[in-house]
């Protein structure tokens, strides 16, 4: 059965193109989240196997959705996709319990490693 | 303004440029201007939080802005709608994304907003009376994008050093 990703970002554009690379590569998209707070709502309705994240997003942020997330479900897989590289960042969401990051702009090739990665641990 | 503001903006444009296009941006002869103002069509306005704050915004016509957006979409705009708007911006918000990165390399720890399109020439946009430097940039096959960089240091991280 493919696995299932829950797409988070605010951006119309990051969610057509992160769906398009997913979709091509087998995986099922279940949802699209617009900000943190659609996030955490659809992640408890759908039970993804995987979310990729913003950090960047009106409402509530990507890094805020992702403790919010784990702490309903301490094994979430949650990917952050976002602009910002900077080390505090990283090191925070790390530390919230993020299993990857990603940084944009991005080959499609890195996603699908990322998600991989992650769903084979 | 300090000018080691400005070349993060700069050196983040080129990398995602040749990231998205597949193409290096040349860049031009920086000018000042006394505030944020643009003479350009399509405007995408990022704000900037933190240890230096203000805006930055990136200003190109209505052409450079299909081009980039067909590029980006894999596929030819043909009226500039909601999701080539999207791409747009969110081309800014990775540029001012990677240039926060590079900023925190020198020490200056900002975050940025979600950004805003702005279409329309010879708008004035801040009410911050921050002076903006102005980075001209060609791009090839593509047109010109011009980056408007109007930051300034925060009193208490001034105070701090």
């Amino acid at each position: 059965m493919a696995k299932r990703i829950l797409i988070t970002d605010d951006a119309l554009f990051m969610r057509v193109t992160l769906k398009n690379i997913l979709t091509q590569h087998g995986y099922e998209v279940v949802g699209e989240a617009q900000n943190g707070a659609e996030a955490v709502k659809l992640y408890n309705e759908l039970k993804p196997d995987l979310v990729t994240m913003d950090i960047t997003m009106p409402e509530m942020d990507g890094i805020e959705a992702l403790k919010e997330i784990k702490a309903g479900d301490g094994g979430a897989n949650v990917v952050m996709c976002t602009a910002m590289g900077q080390k505090n960042m990283v090191v925070e969401a790390i530390q919230a319990g993020a299993k990857d990051f990603i940084v944009k702009p991005f080959q499609p090739e890195r996603v699908i490693e990322a998600v991989e990665k992650v769903l084979a641990a | 303004m300090k000018v080691e503001y400005i070349s993060p903006f700069v050196e983040a444009s080129i990398t995602v440029f040749e990231m998205l296009l597949s193409t290096s941006p040349e860049r031009g002869q920086l000018s000042a201007r006394p505030q944020v103002f643009t003479s350009q069509q399509v405007n995408i306005v990022c704000g900037i939080t933190g240890d230096v704050e203000g805006q930055v915004i990136y200003g190109m016509s209505i052409v450079a802005a299909d081009k980039i957006a067909s590029q980006m979409l894999g596929q030819s705009i043909v009226t500039f709608d909601q999701l080539a708007a999207s791409a747009i911006a969110e081309l800014g918000n990775m540029v001012s994304g990677n240039a926060m990165t590079l900023l925190s390399n020198q020490g200056y720890t900002c975050d940025i907003t979600p950004p805003t399109i702005v279409k329309g020439t010879n708008v004035k946009i801040s009410t911050l009376d921050i002076p903006a430097l102005v980075i001209p940039m060609k791009i090839k096959d593509v047109g010109d994008l011009e980056i408007n960089v109007s930051l300034k240091e925060r009193e208490a991280k001034k105070a701090v050093a």
